[in-house]
């Protein structure tokens, strides 16, 4: 079943920017990762999605509510990017005031069971040890996880997190993403805006690319970086720098028969390339080096891509950039 | 709506403006409170007839309640010019907007958060004014229009948080700011015209042109109606606002205005919901 099922949603700022005709689902109980550079519509899509913007046209189910009904937010958590909660509140107080625009009166939210949910809820996000401390004297980071609180204490079906990494060290990166891991594993959905690619990498089942506000790709993560549809992924990302490059190589390198699709990812007026394939094994690889030998290349560096996911990136943006998408 | 009044009273509090406002509240009511004494002293001292002595004190009470409403006003465009926009440019709104509550709710909760703090400080303010008069001076005040007044009093600046409210709907915190403070200002400005007209007379077309302000922002009126009751209405005002310079009263507003007043604020809150609704964060 979808939780997210969005289609020819648009939005724009009296027609430019924003994003155009997305069309996309979301399996429930995944994380989905979306992808796109600054300006590619991301957050104006996430926005959508948690109520904030209205669309131009298309429509949208979340949870099977239509797009802007309070009921299709009733079990999200959502995660602004560039948020504040009220400097003056604790971080007790503003989950208790959450809580009850979440529908719950107010004596609700002064149980003990309720209280409980709220301690918790801040241990889960590592913020215990500030609880009574006003949220004006806390670190970016402090709340970035506040705010992660804030979307996890109702048990939300559904998480949308609009970069909710970006203000975080590497510990606090390293503990949110084993926070997802376990919110996955409780069967939540995970919507995931972010840059890191990383995190994407590790972390989603499936992912969309937006670019100058266009659905580019979308799908299995797998696939999208394979070109597959076997998850287990039938071979490997292959990576290639070389010397002595000339733009007739290419010519060449395509009529010896490599066997694999070679793509050009960069080359200089110093004959400098990087190249990339998707080869069966090592052996083939290795066939490959032989050739760019055999073609009168100087072999600088051949291994597996260290982040595939980076260069599809890459790729994804500079085919609409006009450069070499092969 | 119970959390929305107690977080608006937290934000008030930890604002600096409230701290300005209350330390200027308590300075006017001490020194009002002095004059008064001072005068009502003088006043025996030099035996003034019944009538005039009468009559100056009730231009104290008119300069009282003046000074008091113009801090009201003063209260609700500070706390409120930046009730939506400027909580939306500093990512306030982001993660309230996003829980499942309608947005129209989400309005009209915010404006009974600060409506009811506005009417807890013009409520000590009108008190204090009426209260200081009437023991200092010793002029009169009857429940009827002690009370008439007391609620035409508090719904002077309700009405202009309704209007700054729908402001920030739609325009950058200090463009509301401005916004506002000049239609009061326009609405004020017109009372005391009009005050200054009530000797000479005055063409059509300024008539014409106070009439339309009055209908833009009916504040001033309904503070010279709230004046009209606690002078004791038909029986005393009409006799002593008819010669109090710019603070006369040429005309009062009728008990249909005050029907329009109350289909200006709710038409004010409707399309304060609906702009709120339809408004992207």
């Amino acid at each position: 079943m979808m939780i997210i099922d969005a289609e020819q949603l648009t939005k724009t700022y009296n027609g430019r920017g924003g994003c155009r005709g997305i069309t996309l689902q979301v399996p429930e109980g995944s994380i989905f990762g979306l992808l796109g550079p600054n300006g590619a519509g991301k957050s104006t899509f996430v926005k959508m999605l948690a109520g904030l913007h209205r669309p131009d046209a298309g429509r949208a189910l979340v949870m099977g509510q239509p797009l802007g009904r309070p009921e299709a937010r009733r079990k999200l958590g959502y995660l602004p990017e560039l948020f504040r909660f009220q400097d003056w509140l604790t971080p007790v107080e503003v989950l208790r005031f959450h809580g009850q625009l979440s529908g719950l009166r107010p004596q609700e939210t002064r149980t003990p069971a309720f209280r409980g949910r709220i301690r918790d809820t801040l241990e889960l996000v590592g913020l215990s040890e500030a609880s009574d401390r006003r949220v004006g004297g806390f670190s970016k980071g402090m709340q970035q996880r506040l705010g992660l609180a804030a979307a996890l204490l109702l048990d939300p079906e559904l998480v949308i997190l609009d970069e909710p990494a970006s203000a975080l060290d590497p510990i606090g990166r390293y503990e949110i993403r084993s926070l997802l891991k376990r919110l996955k594993g409780k069967g939540v959905t995970i919507f995931l805006n972010t840059h890191l690619l990383e995190d994407v990498e590790e972390l989603c089942d499936e992912a969309a690319f937006l670019y100058e506000g266009e659905l580019l790709a979308s799908g299995p993560l797998h696939k999208l970086l394979g070109g597959t549809d076997d998850p287990g992924g039938s071979g490997h990302n292959w990576r290639f720098r070389l010397g002595g490059w000339l733009p007739e190589t290419w010519t060449e390198l395509g009529d010896a028969g490599s066997g694999c699709r070679l793509r050009l990812v960069e080359a200089d007026e110093s004959g400098n390339a990087l190249l990339t394939a998707r080869v069966a094994d090592r052996e083939q690889a290795g066939f490959l080096c032989s050739l760019f030998i055999r073609s009168g290349l100087t072999l600088y560096e051949s291994g597996p891509e260290p982040n595939s996911l980076e260069a599809w990136f890459l790729r994804m943006a500079q085919s609409r950039q006009g450069g070499d998408p092969q | 709506m119970t959390m929305y009044i107690s977080v608006t009273f937290k934000e008030l509090t930890r604002k600096r403006v409230f701290l300005v406002t209350l330390i200027l509240t308590c300075v006017f009511i001490v020194l009002f409170a002095f004059g008064v004494r001072e005068l009502t002293g003088a006043e025996a001292q030099n035996e003034t007839s019944p009538a005039e002595s009468m009559l100056n004190r009730m231009v104290l009470m008119v300069l009282g309640l003046f000074f008091a409403q113009f801090l009201t006003a003063f209260f609700v465009l500070f706390s409120a010019m930046g009730i939506i926009t400027g909580e939306q440019e500093n990512g306030l709104l982001l993660a309230v907007a996003a829980r499942p509550l309608p947005r129209w709710r989400l309005y009209l909760a915010k404006w009974l958060g600060h409506a009811v703090w506005i009417t807890v400080y013009s409520t000590i303010l009108f008190a204090s004014v009426v209260w200081t008069i009437h023991s200092f001076a010793g002029v009169p005040v009857f429940a009827g229009d002690l009370l008439r007044s007391y609620v035409l009093f508090i719904w002077m600046p309700l009405l202009l948080l309704s209007l700054t409210m729908l402001g920030s709907v739609y325009l950058p915190m200090l463009g509301n700011g401005i916004f506002a403070a000049l239609l009061y200002g326009f609405s004020l400005f017109s009372g005391l015209v009009e005050g200054i007209t009530t000797y000479g007379g005055s063409p059509p077309v300024l008539d014409k042109f106070l009439l339309l302000i009055g209908l833009l922002l009916p504040t001033d009126s309904v503070y010279r109606r709230s004046l009209y009751e606690i002078l004791g209405g038909a029986d005393w005002a009409g006799l002593a606002l008819s010669d109090m310079g710019p603070f006369s009263m040429r005309s009062v507003p009728s008990n249909s205005f005050l029907l329009y007043t109350a289909v200006y604020a709710a038409v004010l809150l409707l399309l304060g919901c609906r702009g709120f609704s339809r408004k992207d964060l």
